[in-house]
């Protein structure tokens, strides 16, 4: 067994390139006049948002951390840790991580978790910042059971988590167009992330990849950026508010608010909890489906094209 | 990293971010130039929405929109914007305009600049109880 595997902590020591990066392409952006935009309240509830998340980090991952642990006692298996079961263990972790994702997106317990970090109307780099306070509370942890009970250690998959976190910063950006065709075929790139953070009809629920693309390519679920579709970043409803307490909870309320109305079904209920975003019990409002069907209403000529297949 | 570095890169990395995004100008907020800029934000947030009229505010900064589905507002949110459905609006007036207070945890609350003379109508119009 190796027991006391410890990994650093990778994202708290790129905490001082994340802030060199974004004074970068601040700069960038106001001398050159292009490669995206920024604004300043925008900006600043970003940054909330990513010092909230280290620190709800910091108060709540021993939760996760003792069910991994637990799972480490129990399973038999140890692989070591040697450099090509670390490399394995990325790949497998971002396989975890674009299921995690996929879930966030379609399950609305973990979208109220997931949200805001598609809140910002913007896509700059600190838009990769603006991460979530209360993932701890949508249980995805368990999607990392089945890896520890392969054999990888919980230090070693969180090391992995956290260069995956890594990876998906700089992708955060206007300022990079396309990179050459085989990193674009392989990788998560600007371009492609800047597609999952469109409220395009055309561009909902695609493109799920941390690090690597292939699993959208593998899984049905990727659709490329579009030189005559310009991405509208945002939510398909914007926020009216840049307060982060109002970021991080909203979805929350609006779970609760809705799973407690009265004379609902039980049925109602759950689907109010766990049914994809957008579900209601009469109708009233749109999941990404619906969105993708009234929009093809208005534009029949994109029926079966990406995006609406 | 000791957890004294750690707060004091991100909070000094915040104000430091903020300050220089603010000097480089970008803190000023979207103005509509005309109703149809209104009209599109406003259907950016609910494309199936007929509109049948809109009334912008003298800065340009919000409009109240009369729509199939009862009165709305879309109103610039920093250097974009957000547009919100009135149906179960309070309206407050503050020294700078009304207050359009929702049953909404992503817009409890939307101040819009208002000449005093342009309040009442804006108020009457938006179907707001006091
Ligand atoms: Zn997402
Ligand atoms: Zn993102």
């Amino acid at each position: 067994m190796t027991p006391d595997l410890s990994y650093p902590d990778v994202v708290q020591m790129a905490v001082p390139i994340f802030i060199a990066l974004i004074l970068a392409e601040l700069l960038w952006i106001a001398l050159s006049r292009r490669g995206g935009r920024y604004e300043t309240r925008d900006a600043v509830t970003s940054l909330v948002m990513g010092a909230g998340n280290v620190a709800s980090g910091i108060a709540l991952g021993f939760l996760a951390w003792g069910f991994f642990m637990l799972l480490w006692q129990i399973t038999p298996l140890d692989l070591g840790s040697a450099w090509w079961v670390v490399a394995l263990c990325f790949v497998l972790d971002d396989l975890r991580y674009y299921w995690v994702h996929r879930f966030g997106h379609r399950i609305r317990w973990v979208w109220a978790s997931h949200v805001n970090h598609h809140s910002s109307q913007h896509y700059n780099l600190t838009t990769a910042l603006r991460q979530t306070w209360t993932g701890t509370f949508t249980f995805m942890m368990v999607v990392r059971a089945p890896l520890i009970l392969l054999g990888f250690h919980p230090a070693m998959m969180l090391f992995c988590g956290g260069l995956n976190l890594i990876y998906q910063f700089w992708i955060h950006t206007e300022a990079i167009g396309r990179l050459p065709r085989w990193v674009e075929a392989v990788m998560n790139t600007p371009s492609h992330h800047r597609v999952h953070h469109g409220r395009n009809p055309r561009y909902l629920d695609a493109n799920y990849a941390g690090v690597f693309i292939v699993w959208d390519r593998l899984f049905g679920t990727f659709v490329a950026e579009r030189d005559d579709e310009r991405v509208d970043y945002g939510l398909v409803r914007n926020l009216g508010t840049f307060n982060p307490l109002r970021v991080a909870f909203h979805e929350w309320a609006a779970i609760f608010r809705d799973v407690t109305r009265p004379g609902l079904s039980w049925r109602a209920r759950l689907a109010y909890a766990f049914a994809p975003p957008g579900w209601s019990h009469d109708g009233s409002r749109d999941t990404s489906a619906a969105i993708k069907e009234k929009h093809l209403a208005r534009h029949p000529e994109d029926r079966g094209t990406p995006g609406f297949s | 990293m000791p957890l004294g570095i750690l707060i004091a890169l991100v909070v000094g990395g915040i104000a430091g971010i903020a300050l220089l995004t603010h000097v480089f100008g970008f803190s000023a907020a979207r103005r509509f130039a005309d109703a149809d800029e209104a009209r599109a934000a406003f259907l950016r947030e609910f494309p199936e929405t007929r509109i049948d009229r809109v009334t912008l505010s003298a800065d340009g900064a919000a409009a109240l929109l009369e729509t199939e589905d009862g009165p709305a507002l879309a109103w610039a949110m920093g250097a974009d914007t957000s547009a919100r459905l009135l149906s179960e609006v309070r309206v407050e007036e503050t020294p700078r305009g009304l207050r359009f207070r929702l049953p909404d945890m992503t817009a409890p609350c939307i101040d819009i600049a208002l000449a005093p003379e342009d309040r009442a109508a804006w108020h009457s119009a938006s179907g707001g109880a006091r």
